[in-house]
């Protein structure tokens, strides 16, 4: 059973433990400098940031980026690009409030059309990077990027550049408590762990998984082991394209509006995490539960600015850094790893 | 092999061992339900403008500032801001720093809108949990915020519409330059300059022209604009940031053209002394954040009534007034004002 488990888990132990650390230390500085304030209601001091609220807040923040970021290592790990999600997120969403707006459901019927449209859509758009990714035969840079400026100036078009309400119903689904105490959410979070669950499933204990890395890892030897690639490119997009399509239902819903503006320059942050994860941008290597890690380093390093009361305008030259800090030392560790392993196989 | 295995399974139930003593510390210390609103000396604001990127925001934190010592010092309290507001417009992180700043002990926030709709539940929920919320600027009414100070957005785009149709003898094409195409404020003010327009019969508005809010692309957009139609006469700009450039300094013919705008920062001030925008409508933006803590600290401390709206007026800048509204810039901390329109009448 115990040998069973460790077998389950053992490419998590590989690429994960070195982030787990970053994060867990990540969090004890933040915890050590962050201050403290008084509780308005007992007086007794509260830890600006170890507690529930905020690392409940922490967890929800992270979420809409790494369910995007999960299905974005599976289009890494097969050597492609995807810079259109942040796209697919605001379509998907403006789709689905304004579908939601023009049909008016019932309460329960709102959350089903809903989840339909968001993921619907995102599907289809990700089939259509795939599709004309492997039939135009163009750098799927190139495709996504067009994809990236014409999705997102359709939802716009459709939507005039209105803020568009989302139904009660639907907020009410992802903030519900579901037993923790007012102000914690926990829906966003479980949806990223359920998200983050099914992509290790699909990348480690699938054939499809399996083939994946090795698109990304060496295309041409796949072509001649016989694997069906253009139908993996799609397929892997189309996921790309739903987990968008998830992360804009959640996130609409839970901020109870979508607009054409949603998730600008959310690419970046997606493929960011992938490559903290560990995902290599030549193919062939990243994994679910690391590009769900490095979504939460990020997202981390972003609020730390804020709790550790440093000025805002250093914002972006402090994630740059640390972006850059996190994978070099990810690096230096796995070489460290790599010797300590070759060292010890010698022995 | 079994090395390799040992050494990775020794490093995961480490940082595994290390996590979970962290999460149990966390449960630990969770707070209950339930928090009210204290009394208390210290009155902390968050303060969650649009960008701060955006020259506007930084005289209304300047403001903002300047209002806390005055009344720290007049109360015997001690009033902070923290200054939370996103590098760029993104309605999405607004929502998360209410949020975090709830979690972090502020006793109210003061927020100008992205976009009131992606708010409005973290508003909710700000004042649920017994911090009170004011907007300035841009508003979200559909919130439970207490106040909100600034202009009406709908009657400022009437009054650069109505400037401009004078300033252009009631005939013209009009372009309108319209900032970020989801800021509902702006959408307001685009609205009532159109509403405006429909009044004077020889005034005709082109189109209505939307840019990234930086003054080199909303620069770039009036440049881009004047070519693809060269018969436009004036330009009613619902925001300043084309002229926080000094491209169009020499690229717009005053004897052509015709610009009122709203704003009036120190780098618009020459459009009015080279009479390419004779007229400014400035927002006191140093008001924003001035009059608004104040509001808060009678809400917050004094336990005064605040009323739900406040209004702020317009100051039209013409040649006339430059040198005092250079003198008030200059009083309100900007540093950037030349020193000839400081010595003008």
């Amino acid at each position: 059973m115990k040998a069973g488990l460790h077998r389950l888990l053992a490419p998590v132990h590989r690429q994960q433990s070195g982030l787990a650390l970053l994060i867990l230390l990540l969090g004890i500085a933040l915890t050590m400098f962050a201050g403290s304030h008084p509780d308005p209601a007992t007086d007794a001091p509260v830890n600006n940031f170890l507690n529930s609220y905020t690392l409940m807040q922490t967890a929800t923040n992270a979420s809409f980026f790494a369910i995007m970021a999960v299905g974005a290592t599976m289009v890494i790990a097969a050597g492609k690009i995807d810079l259109s999600v942040g796209s697919i997120y605001a379509l998907s969403g403006v789709a689905m409030a304004m579908t939601l707006r023009a049909l008016a459901p019932g309460t329960g019927a709102s959350v089903v059309v809903g989840i339909v449209v968001c993921l619907g859509v995102g599907t289809l758009c990700g089939l259509l990077n795939g599709v004309m990714s492997v039939g135009l035969g163009v750098h799927p840079f190139i495709i996504t990027l067009g994809t990236m400026w014409a999705l997102r100036g359709l939802a716009f078009v459709i939507s005039h550049a209105e803020s568009i309400l989302v139904p009660d119903a639907l907020t009410d689904v992802a903030k519900a408590t579901l037993g923790l105490p007012p102000g914690l959410y926990p829906v966003p979070l479980a949806t990223m762990l359920a998200t983050t669950a099914l992509g290790f499933v699909v990348l480690s204990r699938t054939t499809m998984g399996r083939h994946i890395y090795a698109i990304g890892g060496n295309v041409e030897a796949s072509r001649y082991s016989g694997l069906a690639i253009n139908r993996l490119v799609i397929s892997v997009y189309a996921i790309s394209g739903l987990t968008a399509g998830v992360a804009a239902f959640i996130g609409c819903a839970y901020y109870g509006s979508a607009a054409s503006a949603d998730a600008t320059g959310y690419e970046l942050y997606v493929i960011a995490s992938a490559v903290v994860g560990g995902a290599s941008l030549s193919g062939g290597k990243g994994g679910a539960v690391s590009a769900a890690l490095g979504t939460l380093l990020i997202v981390l390093i972003r609020q730390s600015i804020v709790t550790l009361r440093l000025d805002q305008n250093y914002e972006w030259i402090i994630i740059g850094c640390a972006i850059v800090t996190a994978v070099a030392i990810d690096q230096f560790n796995a070489r460290l790893a790599a010797r300590r392993m070759a060292r010890e196989r010698s022995q | 092999m079994r090395t390799q295995g040992a050494m990775i399974r020794r490093t995961f139930s480490r940082t595994m061992t290390a996590a979970a003593a962290l999460l149990v510390a966390l449960l630990a210390t969770a707070p209950g339900p339930g928090i009210t609103a204290a009394q208390s000396k210290n009155v902390r604001i968050a303060m969650i403008a649009k960008s701060s990127t955006n020259p506007v925001f930084l005289s209304s934190r300047t403001g903002a500032e300047a209002a806390a010592r005055a009344l720290s010092a007049k109360h015997g309290i001690n009033v902070t801001i923290n200054w939370l507001t996103p590098p760029t417009e993104d309605g999405q992180v607004q929502a998360q720093r209410i949020a975090q700043a709830v979690n972090e002990g502020a006793q109210a926030i003061l927020i100008s809108c992205s976009d009131a709709a992606k708010v409005n539940g973290a508003i909710n929920d700000a004042v649920a949990r017994g911090v009170p919320v004011m907007t300035f600027d841009s508003d979200a009414p559909a919130s439970k915020r207490f106040a909100y100070y600034g202009v009406d957005d709908i009657e400022t785009g009437q009054r650069v519409m109505a400037e401009l149709a004078k300033l252009m003898n009631g005939k013209g094409n009009v372009a309108i330059l319209a900032g970020n195409q989801n800021a509902p404020n702006l959408q307001k003010r685009a609205e009532g300059v159109r509403k405006e327009a429909a009044k004077s019969p020889g005034i005709k508005i082109l189109n209505t022209f939307y840019h990234v809010e930086t003054p080199q692309d909303a620069a770039a957009k009036v440049l881009e604009v004047m070519k693809a139609y060269p018969e436009i006469n004036g330009w009613a700009m619902i925001g300043g940031w084309a002229l926080f450039t000094k491209t169009l300094l020499t690229d717009l013919d005053p004897r052509k053209v015709k610009v009122v705008s709203v704003d009036g920062l120190p780098p618009e001030l020459p459009y009015v002394d080279k009479g390419i925008a004779p007229m400014l409508l400035a927002q006191p933006t140093y008001q924003w954040g001035y009059v608004s803590v104040e509001k808060i600290v009678d809400k917050v401390y004094l336990k005064k009534d605040v009323p739900a709206i406040n209004k702020m007026e317009l100051v039209p800048v013409t040649k006339s007034t430059l040198g005092k509204w250079a003198r008030q810039l200059k009083e309100w901390g900007f540093t950037d004002v030349a020193d000839e329109y400081l010595k003008l009448p």
